[in-house]
């Protein structure tokens, strides 16, 4: 008997846009799931060798790149910041759709040059992304990593610009930041464990032709 | 007294390992070696430590990042400590055995230490067992280095394995016969995480071979026959129909392998120049070694390389030696007789009232006694 297949599922705005795909593969979760009493971690679901997990979405990552879960659903952005080889990311699901952008106080471009910055210094959750962007044209980016509410940073001198994902842009309008630059547009995909590919070639690549056909019936849709 | 030394600590990466891991590790590394032997592949044994500009010259190259650098006093040159066994295997062949015939079979097994663990090991040293084939361009080689290590790996009780067979070089052919240059890097990046639509916009003209490509790989059989239908330049022809002649070889040599086949495989790959292979054990899924295709200075070579370690996570735990306790005074022959029948003695230093309690304390479920080999469970 095969040791069941765990997939990571990412809490909060993501979760919601990807359960319909989740249960249009044809994984139903336990009732526990959807109730937010519930205290579990990890949920069962109407195919026997299938488990869900539930955790952050930095977390889905690393999760699957360890062989924890075998599956998982999270943001390309996780994925540009942690680069593990053990990684595939085999579908892009079309959902969570937002970018990762460079912002800074409104005005503030006026007076800059960009091409004589030899260094900056940025507040983000994604410190890799962020020196490996500046370092191609050259800059040091100084880092200053922060789990959340990057958007204070500027306004309390923390560091003179964030990165971080913008979807409508209220939130930096709110904090007085203007969208400067755009690293990169963010989706969520399906990802895959190497070696949990490699040696469950069947049913793994089933579970992907799934997600896919979940995809293509939500869009024609 | 701000910075007394934490006696424990080692470096990170680095560890001390104890009984009774150590001797397994030791017992998997001479059980594998012995297959390698008995299959004709003849051992050689290349120093820790070796100039960095030998070292790293040639194969040894893709090691550069990953090596620890010392100076040597003597000559005032850097020498480089080995990440990887192989380059120096592939030197010895050329400088000291090139007048061997060939094909020429050897094997080795040693330490090797990086400079940074993976995000999977994180362990910088550890210990790696392989065997090389050099100067044969024949299928069976590989085929052969592959059963070899299947075998190896079933004498330390691994048996569910899984082979992924991949082409390294198939895709780079592929985009030069296209002529796609352009973004050539975040298109292997792409490929790298397997992401088809990326591949599709950044693909250019070969973006329907990339897709087919990345939609052939899965199970053997399927992935041939998607595999066959493609346009692929000459070379890199050659070497899918290699795979082909590889994994029917394989099915007579080692029947019950469950194979894959993964045409896009690259990363990790770079040293390689054909066929390249990776072995997981399944159950849990675990990779366990790499090898393939590669030139030898102008020889071509093929080999694969075991990580111990890994090895060691799969490989059911050692059954311990049954250990009897020998009181002070005991006759030498009769210790003898014990471990000539397969017994671990361990001998008392001074005399004790209590031989079975002294036995209990050291492990040991037997006591000897004039009267032979007794249980030394307290019977209270």
């Amino acid at each position: 008997m095969a040791e069941k297949l765990v997939i990571a599922l990412p809490k909060g705005r993501i979760l919601k846009e990807a359960m319909p795909l989740v249960r249009g593969a044809g994984i139903l979760p336990e009732p526990a799931f959807d109730d937010s009493g519930s205290r579990l971690l990890r949920f069962s679901t109407d195919q026997a060798h299938i488990d869900l997990i539930r955790v952050r979405s930095f977390d889905v990552a690393t999760f699957v790149a360890f062989g924890a879960a075998h599956l998982g659903i999270c943001g390309n952005d996780v994925l540009m910041e942690f680069d593990y080889p053990e990684l595939y990311a085999p579908l892009d699901l079309g959902i969570g759709a937002c970018r990762l952008s460079v912002a800074e106080p409104a005005g503030m471009a006026k007076d800059d040059d960009p091409r004589r910055w030899s260094h900056v210094r940025i507040a983000t959750k994604y410190p890799e992304v962020t020196r490996r962007h500046f370092a191609a044209r050259g800059v040091q980016a100084e880092c200053v990593k922060l789990n959340g509410a990057m958007e204070l940073a500027p306004t309390l001198g923390l560091a003179s610009r964030i990165v971080d994902l913008v979807s409508t842009g209220s939130t930096l309008k709110a904090n007085g930041l203007e969208e400067v630059e755009i690293i990169a547009e963010v989706s969520s995909r399906l990802i895959v464990n190497r070696a949990a590919l490699k040696t469950r070639p069947e049913e793994i690549s089933g579970l992907i032709d799934r997600f896919r056909a979940a995809c293509e019936a939500r869009h024609a849709a | 007294m701000t910075d007394t030394p934490i006696r424990a600590l080692l470096p990170a990466g680095l560890h001390d390992t104890l009984p009774p891991e150590a001797a397994h590790e030791a017992e998997i590394l001479a059980a594998v070696s012995q297959c390698f032997a008995a299959h004709g592949y003849e051992r050689v044994k290349p120093p820790l430590v070796e100039f960095e500009d030998t070292l790293l010259d040639g194969a040894g190259g893709a090691t550069a990042s990953q090596c620890f650098r010392v100076m040597d006093p003597l000559t005032q040159k850097t020498m480089a400590v080995r990440a990887d066994m192989t380059p120096q295997v592939v030197r010895i062949a050329q400088a000291r055995l090139g007048g061997e015939p060939r094909p020429l079979r050897l094997s080795y097994g040693g330490d090797v230490l990086r400079v940074k663990g993976s995000q999977l090991r994180p362990e910088r040293q550890f210990m790696q067992a392989g065997l090389e084939v050099i100067g044969s361009d024949a299928a069976a080689a590989d085929a052969e280095v592959l059963s070899v290590a299947v075998e190896a790996l079933a004498a330390v009780g691994i048996r569910d394995i899984s082979i992924d067979l991949s082409l390294p070089t198939l895709v780079p052919a592929i985009l030069d016969a296209n002529g796609v240059w352009e973004s050539r890097q975040e298109l292997m990046l792409a490929l790298a995480h397997r992401d088809a639509g990326a591949a599709r916009t950044l693909g250019g003209v070969a973006a329907p071979v990339l897709e087919a490509l990345l939609a052939a790989a899965g199970p053997l059989e399927r992935a041939l026959a998607k595999l066959s239908t493609l346009a692929m330049p000459a070379h890199a022809a050659v070497e899918r129909d290699r795979l082909a002649r590889v994994a029917a070889l394989l099915a007579k040599t080692a029947p019950g392998l469950i194979l894959t086949v993964d045409p896009v495989e690259s990363r990790g790959f770079e040293y390689y120049s054909g066929l390249a292979f990776t072995l997981f054990a399944r159950h849990p899924g675990i990779e366990l070694g790499r090898g393939g295709r590669y030139m030898s200075g102008g020889e071509p070579a093929t080999g694969l390389t075991l990580d111990l370690d890994a090895v060691q996570t799969v490989a059911p735990a050692r059954v311990r030696g049954r250990r009897v306790y020998v009181p002070l005074g005991t006759a030498a022959s009769a210790s003898a007789e014990a471990r000539a029948a397969g017994w671990i003695t361990v001998a008392g230093f001074e005399t004790v009232t209590d031989a079975a309690a002294e036995a209990r304390r050291l492990g040991c479920d037997h006591v000897l006694t004039g009267a032979g080999i007794a249980p030394s469970a307290d019977q209270s």
